[in-house]
């Protein structure tokens, strides 16, 4: 995807106003559904059950709490991967920076001597400082040795999950589990729930008001402006006097530190030990990065594209069970929408 | 009656024309020089020739017939190929691959190999073309890539041969040999467009030269009975500027100072132990045709690129491994050659390209916070003040004409008042009004004690505006003059050939 997607997402990026952006949006939406349709009837469903079963999943009833509820981790992921892509910087490390993020803040909330109360919060700062120290790594490793950061990101997701899946194969094994997990956080040092009776947890505040800051320092600071306008024209911030480098680093700590906290809330809040791939099954961190570019790194049309992949993925789920039909179609929906998109900014590019 | 005619050839861009009324006539088996300062049309002329670009108006007739180009491969049909000065050719393959690509000699579905390197060595022997045709063109060296271009047109039964400024990447023994191989490749009835703005190499290679200067053929000479000082004179032509006001100013304390500074750029040194120095209220022209290291001298004194050795300071102040932003707040500000890719952000509104800069400071932000508002006012000032013409603040500057765009960026660096000025091309591609608009601007920055570099290759614009002026030539300085001491004639010639005329 690399180069592809930093121009797609360079593309996107002057979308000339809210109106025509949100028109493309929907047209590309639409497209996106009719392409599922289309395939629904090959396999000889009725398309209309489909999209019912597919809508009700995502907001009927109860089922708008598990939209909210995955939206935390998709909203989360998003704003990590805009952050950087606002400069023309992709991040795809995110998987990385999330487990390794996860696996910091379940040893702290397990191992650390000190109270339960002191050890959530502690668990949270170094889950998202051992996410932020990674990206940061990569980092480095592009100011100082020239390595690509495409590469150098996306490379060092596999050591970050292969060091954290060791640590909960043998030191920090729960022996009686059958898959390898660490055990169990005490209650004490959990997350607590937002609303009884629903999957919601305080760590849907924490990235709810992360996501608000990063909209608000986007918009309204001179840090926020020189990352604009490095997304716009890289050689103009240089010019102009914006430290590149340094600009590197922050946003690349920045956004790890968002993916780690992520991963963070995901032990603490949800799943209460770090199990072995289940932070990165759910593919979170590709979900918010198609976000990140189908908004061109734009932060609050991040957060409203992964509120909308949330709901659609809920929806999914439901649809499998009620019309089994695989929520594999979620994904091919996602991509369909960013390919629409983005072919429509060629062809109109082109024409003009 | 002529083999090729370019003929009434027009060609408009927006608020430039480029060809203006065109006529160029070549006799068969002859090297032609085109010749003309950058910008004087004859890229654009040649690009035309070769079916790159569509004439408004006017045509080409070669052997007695009119041509229709409507692309590059209709000229080559035609017999008309183009060396372009950035080579064309496969890396990973071979000298004959290269050669016969696209026109292969074919075994059915197969290329005949062996006919094929037969083929391209015999026609290497004809013309006397030293090449090993199993060579992979990523081990040859630049001259002899030059010649398998040559080649390759060759092999397309080439009648007109352009060489758009073929000499610039070679060392002077592979000159000499591209030279002889043009005149053998004149005698045995080829024809050969030299584009060049060398005046030594037109001089030595050519039978006729065509010199253009700003769209219009502006002599026709015959080489034999030409000289340097008269093509010369048809190149830079007398200023049709008006005189600009110059008050008397005495130099100032040194606010730039270059001392033996180097600069490597993509592998080769761009820069060589270039020192000078700038004084408030005083312009310093860097005079030179563009390649000859301006560009990366300008560049390093910035800090967008590196210096490989020596010092720059800027007032007391040594900056020399000092990122962009300090160079700026030590003193220096910057009309980049480049305004679309470097001094502006062509996506950004004007607002936005106007603050930067003046983003992290009040009035437009206090403890880091922007205010739209005062970001508004801000750019509003300046676009009144400069004249720009531009329907509103928030307008993307991509949409702004060249001058515009030129003003706009002129108006932000001037609002930095600081003590140095580099200015680099800052008319070029701009229209007659605004270029004594900016002319007029940087004299009164000079007179309110500014330190000016101006880096241009326009005698006219050099001559005009500096105080004193340097000349670089295949990056090093050349000569220095004061201006009671510059002519357009002692300039050119350091300009060209990097001595004084003989």
């Amino acid at each position: 995807m690399s180069s592809a997607s930093v121009a797609i997402s360079m593309r996107l990026a002057p979308w000339l106003g809210p109106l025509r952006s949100m028109l493309r949006l929907g047209g590309s939406l639409l497209l996106g559904f009719a392409a599922c349709a289309g395939i629904a009837l090959c396999v000889g469903i009725d398309p209309r059950l489909m999209l019912s079963a597919w809508l009700k999943g995502a907001v009927e009833g109860p089922q708008v709490f598990e939209t909210v509820a995955r939206s935390m981790p998709l909203v989360g992921m998003a704003v990590a991967a805009a952050v950087p892509l606002r400069a023309g910087i992709v991040n795809l490390g995110a998987d990385g920076q999330l487990v390794l993020g996860g696996c910091a803040a379940a040893i702290v909330a397990l191992y650390l001597p000190v109270p339960a109360a002191v050890r959530l919060p502690m668990a949270l700062v170094l889950g998202a400082t051992a996410g932020g120290a990674y990206g940061m790594l990569a980092a480095l490793g592009e100011l100082y040795a020239r390595v690509p950061l495409l590469l150098s990101t996306w490379l060092l997701t596999y050591p970050a999950k292969g060091l954290c899946g060791y640590l909960v194969r043998a030191p920090l094994r729960d022996p009686i589990t059958a898959w390898p997990s660490s055990y169990r956080i005490e209650p004490a040092a959990r997350l607590p729930q937002l609303l009884h009776g629903t999957p919601l947890n305080d760590g849907l505040i924490i990235i709810a008001v992360l996501a608000m800051l990063v909209v608000l320092l986007d918009r309204y600071t001179a840090v926020g402006y020189e990352i604009r306008m490095r997304g716009l024209n890289q050689r103009f911030a240089l010019y102009g006097g914006v430290a590149l480098g340094r600009q590197t680093l922050w946003l690349m700590a920045a956004s790890g530190a968002l993916a780690g906290l992520v991963g963070a809330i995901m032990v603490l809040g949800s799943q209460y030990r770090f199990t072995d791939g289940a932070l990165t099954a759910p593919q979170y961190s590709w979900s918010g990065m198609l976000a990140a570019l189908l908004a061109g790194g734009e932060p609050l049309g991040a957060v409203v594209a992964a509120i909308l992949f949330a709901a659609l993925q809920t929806g999914g789920f439901a649809m499998e069970r009620s019309v089994e039909i695989p929520r594999v179609l979620t994904m091919v929906l996602e991509s369909m929408v960013i390919l629409f998109l983005a072919m429509r900014g060629a062809t109109w590019r082109r024409l003009r | 009656m002529a083999y090729l005619e370019m003929i009434e050839i027009l060609k408009r861009f927006p608020g430039v024309l480029a060809n203006d009324r065109v006529n160029l006539s070549v006799e068969r088996g002859t090297v032609h020089a085109v010749m003309g300062e950058n910008g004087a049309g004859k890229s654009t002329l040649m690009a035309i020739l070769c079916g790159l670009q569509a004439a408004d108006d006017g045509h080409v007739r070669l052997a007695g017939g009119t041509l229709l180009l409507r692309s590059p491969l209709d000229a080559i049909d035609q017999g008309i190929n183009m060396v372009h000065q950035s080579f064309k050719l496969f890396d990973s393959l071979t000298v004959w691959e290269n050669v016969v690509y696209q026109r292969e000699p074919t075994w059915g579905p197969f290329i005949h190999a062996r006919r094929a390197r037969q083929e391209v060595t015999r026609l290497a022997a004809e013309h006397d073309l030293a090449i090993d045709p199993d060579a992979r063109v990523a081990a040859l060296p630049v001259g002899v890539r030059q010649r398998l271009e040559i080649l390759k047109a060759l092999y397309r039964r080439t009648r007109v041969l352009v060489l758009d400024e073929p000499t610039a990447v070679l060392t002077p023994p592979e000159v000499a040999s591209l030279f002889q191989v043009m005149r053998r490749l004149a005698a045995a009835g080829c024809t050969v467009l030299l584009v060049t703005h060398k005046l030594d190499e037109a001089l030595s290679v050519s039978d006729r030269i065509t010199v253009l200067r700003a769209g219009r053929v502006s002599a026709e000479l015959v080489t034999a009975n030409t000289g340097p000082a008269e093509i010369i004179q048809a190149m830079t032509g007398r200023s049709s500027l008006r005189p600009v006001n110059r008050s008397q100013v005495t130099p100032g304390a040194v606010a730039l100072a270059v001392n033996r500074l180097s600069v490597d750029a993509a592998g080769h040194r761009a820069v060589t132990n270039v020192s000078l120095e700038g004084r408030g209220g005083e312009i310093v022209g860097i005079a030179g045709v563009a390649g000859n290291g301006q560009s990366e001298l300008i560049e390093a004194i910035m800090g967008l690129q590196a210096a490989a050795t020596g010092s720059i300071q800027v007032g007391s102040r040594d900056v020399t491994r000092r990122s962009v932003a300090e160079r700026r707040r030590a003193g220096l500000s910057y009309i980049a050659e480049d305004r679309a890719r470097t001094a502006s952000a062509a996506a950004a509104s004007a607002t936005d390209n106007l603050a930067m800069g003046f983003h992290a400071r009040a009035p437009i932000a206090r403890r880091g916070l922007m205010s739209r508002a005062a970001m508004r006012l801000w750019a509003r000032r300046l676009i009144d003040a400069f004249d720009i013409r531009i329907r509103s603040e928030t307008e993307l500057v991509g949409r702004l004409s060249g001058g515009n765009l030129q003003k706009l960026v002129i108006a932000r660096e001037l609002a930095h008042q600081a003590p140095v000025l580099i200015a680099e091309q800052p008319t070029r591609g701009v229209d007659v009004g605004a270029i004594e608009f900016i002319h007029a601007e940087l004299i009164a920055e000079r007179d309110r004690g500014r330190a000016i570099l101006l880096v241009s290759a326009e005698l006219s614009e050099i001559l005009a505006l500096s105080d004193r002026i340097v000349v670089m030539y295949r990056g090093a300085v050349a000569a220095q003059f004061r201006r009671e001491e510059a002519s357009e004639v002692a300039l050119g010639a350091y300009m060209m050939r990097g001595r004084a005329l003989s």
